[in-house]
């Protein structure tokens, strides 16, 4: 069996001494000790060895405890790492400092090996269960995003539907959604959401969004219909101040007629087979709020190999170039011309990778979702 | 000294200990050293650190007389006098003195 690595304490203090102490009286107890007698010592030896705790003297010549601490708690590598500081039994200032440094705990001086043993193992059992919280929780969150992205159907699993999608979440509980709706052998429908928020509440209303699309968009329902009765379920489950923007495009291909509802959400850009690229700019209500929502609905016919683009505001919008989707969705018309001879699957990918670069990464979530008629 | 009451208040074994008050006879007495040339150089500053580190290492080895003396110490130095520092240089050194022949017993 494989054995576990003992636990490691690193020991700052610059009499040599109290080292030594240190270092004896957690060693037969099977820790690891590190020992450093300065400051700048003491932070490589950190970064290097990532000890599970650390032991630190305030009063030191040159670069003392609280520079240390302060420089350890500015690093991503060590910001983790619990400190507790040895200092004078009177000096309440230097306490109240530590703790403000991000201290966990101190030992006065002059100080007894057994109660450095004592506050070590305490001080190491609440890093462990707290590291094992945190692995938990980041688990949970691993699993949410598996059980979200599982739930955005494939162009390879809806061929008939000839659509192209990009999808990322920046978080582990992403806000942006998206739908495709078989509602016949030539009837299609296409949605696409963002929700306030991007927490655990998010992930689920998007299950709850899911299956009201389901049993909404169907052949008996007009676009209007299916997303109004949507609306007046949503107002009823959504927690306060939670809301949706949405758009809705149900395009049937035996009659070439397409359908636009807009909730609140971006224009749809209209990339036809002959001509430029144009938005379908249709205001409406946003989802979930309102019992007497109005959604903005436009119909337009339709030819073979025109495309739409249906998409978040991540895609238009930069809070840090303070661009927003009204003004940041015009500018990037002649874009949409670049992708015209890239195949529908791959469009949403290559507009990306146009506005982006390869490696940058989004702002925001982004949904885009590239519909061949 | 008693090295046994050392063992049982500090929880670690004899041969350690004999290692650490020779380490502190050692350190100790290089403070000693620093102490007197911070009277030479009338520098308080100096001497107020060499006493604080005796007081350091005497007071978590259990030395309670020695960590007084330089506790004092340390305090007047930092108010920046060094009267009668000699004198009490003289007493922590004869009780270092002392310590070392008690190890080498």
């Amino acid at each position: 069996m494989e054995q576990k690595q003992p636990y490691t304490v690193l020991a700052v203090d610059d009499n040599r001494l109290n080292l030594k102490l240190i270092e004896k009286s957690l060693s037969k107890e099977g820790y690891r000790i590190f020992c450093a007698d300065n400051g700048p010592d003491a932070r490589t030896i950190a970064l290097k060895e990532k000890p599970d705790l650390i032991l630190l003297d305030i009063e030191m010549p040159g670069e003392n405890g609280f520079d240390v601490i302060r420089k350890l708690k500015d690093s991503a590598e060590t910001n983790a790492i619990p400190v507790l500081f040895l200092t004078g039994v009177s000096e309440v200032d230097s306490k109240l400092k530590g703790f403000d440094l991000g201290a966990v705990d101190y030992i006065t001086k002059p100080f007894h090996p057994l109660e450095v043993l004592a506050r070590v193992r305490i001080h190491l059992k609440l890093s462990i269960a707290t590291n094992s919280l945190i692995a938990g929780q980041a688990n949970k969150l691993r699993q949410l995003t598996e059980a979200q992205v599982s739930m955005l159907p494939t162009p390879a699993d809806n061929p008939d539907a000839r659509f192209g999608v990009y999808y990322k979440a920046l978080e582990e509980a992403g806000g942006d959604f998206y739908d495709i709706l078989n509602i016949s052998e030539n009837i299609k429908g296409y949605f696409v959401a963002d929700f306030s928020g991007h927490d655990i509440k998010t992930s689920y209303l998007t299950a709850s969004v899911k299956a009201l699309l389901a049993q909404n968009c169907t052949p008996v329902y007009s676009p209007i219909e299916s997303i109004k009765m949507i609306n007046d379920v949503l107002v009823e489950i959504m927690p306060d101040g939670k809301y949706l923007t949405a758009c809705y495009v149900h395009i049937n291909r035996t009659t070439h007629k397409l359908t636009i509802i807009n909730a609140g959400h971006p224009p749809v850009v209209c990339l036809p087979v002959k001509g430029e690229p144009f938005l379908i700019k249709t205001e409406g209500d946003i989802l979930g709020m309102f019992k007497d929502a109005q959604f903005g609905t436009q119909s337009l016919t339709v030819s073979a190999g025109d495309r739409f683009f249906i998409y978040t505001d991540g895609l238009v919008e930069s809070a840090e170039r303070k661009i927003t989707w009204a003004s940041g969705a015009d500018s990037l018309l002649p874009v949409y011309r670049e992708v015209s001879g890239i195949p529908y699957e791959k469009a949403p990918g290559a507009l990306i990778d146009h506005l982006f670069g390869k490696d940058a990464l989004p702002e925001d979530d982004i949904v885009v979702l590239c519909v061949e008629v | 000294m008693d090295f046994n009451d050392l063992v049982s208040r500090l929880g670690i074994d004899e041969e350690d200990i004999k290692e650490l008050v020779e380490l502190f006879i050692t350190t100790t007495l290089s403070d000693i050293e620093k102490i007197r040339k911070g009277i030479s150089d009338n520098n308080p500053a100096d001497a107020a650190a060499a006493s604080h580190s005796i007081k350091g290492a005497a007071g978590n080895l259990g030395f309670d007389e020695i960590f007084s003396i330089a506790g004092d110490m340390e305090m007047q130095a930092k108010k920046g006098s060094l009267d009668n520092f000699n004198v009490y240089a003289n007493d922590i050194e004869g009780r270092v003195h002392a310590l070392h022949q008690s190890i080498s017993e």
